[in-house]
């Protein structure tokens, strides 16, 4: 291979997968920085503390390919998580402690969905109004108090199976399931292309609000699920829990490739983006850095992260001038290119 | 259609959760309601004949903050116990300094007797409470200050002395060159800036062999907490104590110490909530005081009724801050499951 083809080779292969090439570095300079950053302890550490979070991005990365959002899901997860825990010290069962989670989480979903599809409100506006409700609906439940004394309730946060803690495998197992809509069933291809353009998918025959509701639900699940993580991790009920959850999710899957503008987003640059977070979070935490400079450099870290994957992006872009299928053909764009067949 | 009976389904199901859910709600009433009978909706009592009824607006800084919750809860208690000429509104500050002074207008122009506050912010709540009183409605403040050079009635806790009663018994307890974390509530809130300041008095000034080994804000969290003392354990392996400028995040922070095998760390703490006097009584945690609700509504309302009536002049109360160690945790578990607090 001469420097030239080597080159090609190079600016091929960074823009493709500049996220992962920003982790990568990422996890190098850590090792570096911090002896103990590389310790089996200290990785699960950082996959346990990003779980509930990537969880919850997955939800929102499914929401943001589609043109749109949850804010709703930080309250969400609280009210799941109260409920899921109150129903736990009445019946004793976690499966009906779970149970109930997942179905909160997926019934404030659905009145999402419904507010979107039905009745045409802004995604924005909707689960705006769903934050608040919900948030107070959990302050209400509980009387503004935590719930304390929820028993073996906390196993499934706390625990591990070999050395793995459950909320990583659920967080590997909802990597697997985005991983899957988003590759390999027809719902996934409905859901890039509603998010390139509604008129285009409407012309080629997708329901679009069947396609917008079956997201919400999915992220309803998602949400439920990390509700009753995070309550379980925490080995309490806490209706303030998860305030702004939805924002550090979101952060995961912009810096993971998703784009506001619709139709483009992956599962595994989600995860990326979650490690990346997680990242520098812990290796500030490792190196003692003070605590209003650790907002800085966050605030930074976002902002080149994500200028370095648009410049890479628009590289590959140009390349591409006068192709109309331009966008078609992006990262995620062979799905595109079929479903608006 | 098939998926709006998917849906239907859906939504049945999650009705039949709310319905489990609500179905319980009672019983949390009827122990909340504890020994203090609650008239079912205490802000609107009949007066009796010819009585003048007074009235208080209770400008809670934040219902969603469980201190806050709580204390609320306390002053109706407490007015519906007490005093049958009084009735009392309780309104949501939604931790805004704009949506306080906007309750603290609208109680103005109501014509309450009384504002009972609980300040946000030392400073931002000075006009409206002063314009307040211009207009010749009592100002109390409650479970915080303001800076109105004395001119309110003021009931408040001591911060400062909340940290001290814990730094004292600290002084004892964390061995020669101890290593401590220590966690800190929101930038530049007033409880947690004192909190450390009591800590700084009563025991960093007095103990230089002590090293700190990282501060950080933690913003009140339990989770946050944990994430941050996960962390320290990777970086120093060996800490002494956790000292927290409140119970949720001692006991966040203890979460994880347990998780990694650190049975004999000391945590000091400031709120005495339900959860941190439990891992105190479980032998987990080591100490905390206790900022009682119910002292800072008994006083407040105490206060208010006096100024109200013309029967007592404006003060200062600073209320007692007892300190919880397991020989006493046991009292004050009960004082919570009176509150309602623990079920």
């Amino acid at each position: 291979m001469n420097s030239k083809e080597l080159n090609k080779w190079w600016s091929k292969a960074s823009s493709k997968y500049s996220i992962y090439i920003v982790l990568v570095a990422m996890f190098v300079v850590c090792s570096v920085i911090s002896p103990v950053f590389l310790s089996t302890k200290n990785i699960t550490n950082i996959s346990r503390q990003i779980s509930i979070t990537t969880i919850i991005a997955f939800g929102e990365t499914l929401l943001i390919i589609c043109g749109l959002i949850d804010l709703s899901a930080g309250s969400v997860l609280a009210l799941s998580g109260v409920l899921s825990v109150a129903a736990y010290k009445m019946t004793g069962s976690m499966q009906i402690a779970v149970l109930v989670g997942i179905t909160v989480g997926v019934f404030c979903n659905a009145i999402n969905g419904m507010l979107v599809t039905k009745f045409k409100t802004p995604p924005f506006i909707a689960t705006l109004a769903m934050q608040t409700a919900a948030r107070g609906a959990a302050l209400l439940y509980t009387n503004g108090q935590n719930i304390y004394q929820i028993g073996e309730y906390k196993a499934l946060g706390q625990n591990s199976i070999g050395i793995i803690p459950i909320p990583v495998i659920f967080m590997i197992g909802t990597t697997m399931i985005t991983w899957y809509i988003l590759n390999h069933t027809k719902f996934g291809r409905h859901l890039y292309a509603v998010g390139g353009s509604e008129e285009a998918a409407r012309a080629s025959g997708v329901n679009n609000n069947r396609t917008k509701m079956t997201a919400y639900l999915i992220n309803g699940l998602f949400v439920g699920i990390a509700g009753v993580l995070f309550m379980s991790r925490v080995n309490a009920g806490l209706p303030n829990g998860g305030i702004g959850a939805e924002f550090e999710a979101m952060t995961s899957a912009i810096i993971g490739g998703t784009s506001f503008s619709g139709g483009i987003g992956t599962a595994m640059g989600t995860l990326a983006g979650a490690f990346i977070m997680g990242f520098v979070n812990n290796i500030m935490n490792l190196v003692g850095v003070q605590s209003y400079m650790q907002q800085i450099v966050k605030g930074i870290i976002i902002a080149l992260a994500v200028v370095y994957d648009i410049r890479s992006k628009n590289k590959r872009d140009k390349k591409k001038q006068g192709n109309i299928n331009d966008k078609l053909t992006d990262a995620d764009g062979k799905n595109k290119a079929l479903a608006a067949r | 259609m098939k998926s709006i009976k998917k849906l239907m389904a859906v939504m049945m199901s999650a009705m039949l959760a709310l319905s489990l859910s609500v179905g319980c709600a009672p019983t949390n009433q009827t122990s909340a309601g504890g020994e203090a009978p609650k008239a079912a909706a205490e802000d609107s009592k009949p007066a009796e004949e010819g009585q003048k009824t007074y009235r208080i607006a209770y400008i809670a800084r934040a219902q969603s903050d469980s201190f806050a919750a709580w204390l609320a809860n306390a002053v109706k208690d407490e007015v519906a116990a007490k005093y049958k000429d009084v009735t009392v509104d309780i309104f949501d500050g939604e931790s805004k300094n704009e949506v306080i002074a906007s309750h603290i207008e609208n109680a103005v122009t109501n014509k309450y007797d009384c504002i009972l506050l609980q300040p946000y912010d030392s400073e931002a709540q000075v006009a409206p409470a002063m314009e307040a009183m211009d207009a010749g409605v009592q100002v109390v403040t409650v479970n915080n200050r303001i800076n109105d050079n004395d001119r309110a009635g003021a009931i408040d806790a001591d911060p400062v002395e909340q940290a001290a009663k814990n730094a004292e018994l600290a002084l004892s307890q964390i061995p020669q060159n101890g290593k401590v974390v220590v966690l800190m509530g929101p930038a530049g809130n007033m409880h947690s800036d004192k909190r450390r300041i009591g800590w700084q008095q009563g025991f960093f000034d007095k103990r230089p062999d002590v090293k700190i080994l990282d501060e950080q804000i933690a913003n009140w969290n339990k989770d946050e907490a944990m994430r941050f003392m996960e962390d320290w354990i990777q970086t120093y392996g060996e800490i002494d104590a956790i000292i927290s400028m409140n119970d949720n995040m001692a006991v966040g922070a203890l979460e994880a110490a347990k998780a990694a095998g650190m049975t004999n760390i000391l945590s000091y703490g400031v709120d005495g909530t339900a959860e941190a006097c439990l891992a105190i009584e479980a032998g987990e945690m080591t100490s905390t005081t206790l900022q009682s609700a119910y002292a800072l509504a008994e006083e407040a309302v105490k206060l208010a009724y006096e100024m109200m009536t013309g029967k007592g002049e404006r003060r200062t109360v600073l209320v007692d801050c007892p300190l919880i160690t397991k020989e006493n945790a046991k009292e004050y578990i009960e004082l919570h499951k009176k509150a309602g607090n623990l079920k």
